[in-house]
């Protein structure tokens, strides 16, 4: 009904505002894979960009893809990693545009966590993840907040299996120094 | 080159994840991460990253799923709206071409000034144009090809 020539584009906004949107789950679903889902994306969004208003905006833009994509899902761990792997590319093109402008890795994180109880071990983990390349950030964080396997996180980043072990032996290890254990 | 593993890893990430470590996990357990380099290693990181997920709070679902279904809409409209908008680029375009056409058929100032260009043109003088080809070549290539790299340097940008 949306392509008749003679629909005026205020007609149209109030035919569209009738209805819902085609997405391919409902409002409840949803909730449900958000409750799941939200906390652990927000949390690896946070530290992958280092900008808590910044995984804010693309926690919502994730979801909205995730939505509009409409894909057949075989299970909830395909979602999730569905839904990490579209975060991940929103992070990666935010941090292309972020090249030239905006705080630094973690400024506003430590700003906010300085109210808090956990300002000190913040402050530290902030510091540390500074210290390591975007990729390696994703991936600690995948492996070792989310308890992701090796074939999830390489999937979730676009990198071969096998060479995700290495890489996760050294980002871990040099984590591990910069948060003071060696 | 190949990395050291330790088989322990899985279980000392599971006590660390499921906030077991280090009260209510394993002695045992506890005995060998002492003395595993990778395993501490592991409990650093993990433990690092736990701590820092107490922060977290996220949107209300409500909020995300309204802004989603409303950006959707709105997309939907700006869809809608294309092929109208095409069409009537198309059709003032031919109603431009027609009333060209009447005005072009039916005005005698037009139709002078017209036969006025067509003998300058029959005269033009091109020994000109053939004597300095290298300048009007290069000319035509700085005209097409700047915007052409302009473009190109602030889409990659």
């Amino acid at each position: 009904m949306f392509h008749d020539a003679t629909f005026t584009h205020l007609a149209r906004g109030e035919a569209l505002d009738d209805g819902a949107a085609d997405f391919p789950m409902d409002e409840d679903a949803f909730r449900g894979l958000y409750d799941r889902t939200a906390r652990g994306l927000w949390a690896y969004l946070a530290r992958v960009t280092g900008d808590r208003e910044q995984a804010d905006d693309l926690l919502q833009e994730t979801y909205y893809r995730f939505l509009r994509a409409a894909a057949a899902h075989e299970n909830e761990t395909h979602r999730r990693n569905s839904l990490y792997r579209i975060a991940t590319n929103l992070a990666r093109d935010a941090r292309r545009r972020n090249l030239t402008r905006g705080p630094s890795y973690g400024e506003e994180i430590e700003r906010v966590a300085s109210d808090g109880h956990s300002a000190e071990r913040t402050a530290d983990l902030t510091r540390a993840l500074s210290s390591l390349k975007p990729r390696e950030r994703a991936m600690l964080w995948l492996a070792y907040a989310e308890g992701a396997s090796h074939h999830e996180i390489a999937d979730t980043l676009g990198v071969r299996p096998a060479s995700l072990k290495p890489m996760l032996f050294r980002a871990r290890q040099k984590m591990a120094a910069l948060l003071g254990r060696k | 080159m190949s990395h050291p593993e330790c088989e322990f890893e899985p279980d000392v990430l599971a006590a660390v994840l499921q906030s077991r470590w280090p009260e209510r996990a394993d002695s045992a357990l506890r005995a060998h991460v002492a003395d595993c380099g990778i395993c501490s290693d592991v409990v650093a990181v993990a433990g690092a990253f736990e701590s820092a997920r107490e922060e977290v709070r996220v949107p209300d679902a409500g909020g995300i799923w309204w802004r989603s279904q409303l950006r959707a809409r709105r997309e939907a409209v700006t869809a809608a709206g294309r092929p109208i908008t095409a069409a009537q680029v198309i059709a003032f375009g031919c109603a431009m071409g027609l009333f060209g056409a009447c005005f072009g058929a039916t005005s005698a100032w037009f139709q002078s000034a017209l036969a006025r260009i067509a003998s300058r043109l029959s005269n033009f003088d091109t020994t000109a144009l053939t004597e300095h080809s290298f300048i009007v070549v290069g000319s035509i290539a700085v005209v097409l090809l700047v915007p052409t790299a302009v473009y190109v340097v602030l889409a990659r940008d």
